[in-house]
């Protein structure tokens, strides 16, 4: 008899938000969880330093997304305030 | 357990049978439902998936709410790939936008093929977004993780 091997079905990922969309936070965690992952079988002292290496990244990563947001929305308060509603500029820019 | 990850049996079968094509270009159309436990479907209904599942089913399916509407969201296939001597495929990340929704777990089937059942996924628990967003994020796809592995 041959036994070819196995198939497998991975574990995903669910990620909620309440009144409103995801925060850069978890934003930040999803990315980190997409780049770095940590065996359980691999060394304690590689296990420490890949969650270092993994605080580091979410931290840069929350960084960007957080500049990422700001410069959107300053494009957006812009356009509006170019057509001339600055009543929803100003709502925007007050989030 | 009501919903039960598994790969389905018939998927397994069918892969054999050459039914599913998971290539990024002129592959089947996949889709990902979302189930509830506990009469939490449409109609208070409840979710029984696991490996014996063959097809989507709308028994425990959760309501359409937001842009989550019945049938689920279709998913963007990433080409088969192989690491050492395992092959697997990847799904991109799915987000259904302002739902309220509560699911337990989803069921990704092929939409091209007769809607026949792939794989069951077990959220482990309820999983609620309220007027907000629903993510699934898919595992790293590599050959310890991927959503869809051959070993």
């Amino acid at each position: 008899m041959f036994n070819v091997g196995v198939s497998q079905t991975g574990k995903v990922n669910v990620m909620t938000s309440d009144q409103g969309g995801l925060t850069n936070e978890q934003i930040a965690d999803l990315a980190v969880d997409k780049i770095v992952s940590i065996s359980d079988q691999a060394p304690p002292h590689v296990r420490q330093q890949a969650n270092q290496f993994r605080e580091h990244l979410k931290k840069v990563l929350y960084h960007y997304l957080l500049l990422a947001r700001k410069e959107e929305r300053g494009t957006i308060i812009q356009a509006l305030r170019s057509s001339g509603q600055m009543e929803t500029a100003e709502y925007i820019r007050r989030l | 357990m009501a919903i039960a990850q598994a790969m389905c049996t018939s998927f397994k079968q069918e892969l054999l049978e050459g039914v599913h094509n998971f290539k990024l270009s002129g592959g089947d159309t996949f889709k990902l439902a979302l189930y509830a436990e506990g009469g939490g479907g449409k109609s208070s209904t409840t979710a029984t998936l696991g490996a014996t599942t063959t097809a989507f089913t709308t028994t425990g399916e959760v309501a359409s709410s937001g842009s989550y509407a019945t049938g689920g969201g279709s998913l963007t296939r990433i080409d088969p790939t192989t690491s050492g001597t395992t092959a697997f495929t990847d799904f991109a990340d799915l987000s259904f936008t302002t739902a309220t929704i509560t699911a337990m777990g989803a069921l990704i089937y092929n939409s091209t093929d007769s809607n026949k059942a792939v794989c069951v996924l077990d959220f482990t628990s309820n999983k609620t977004s309220t007027s907000g967003t629903f993510t699934i994020q898919f595992p790293t796809a590599d050959a310890s993780n991927a959503i869809i592995r051959i070993a």
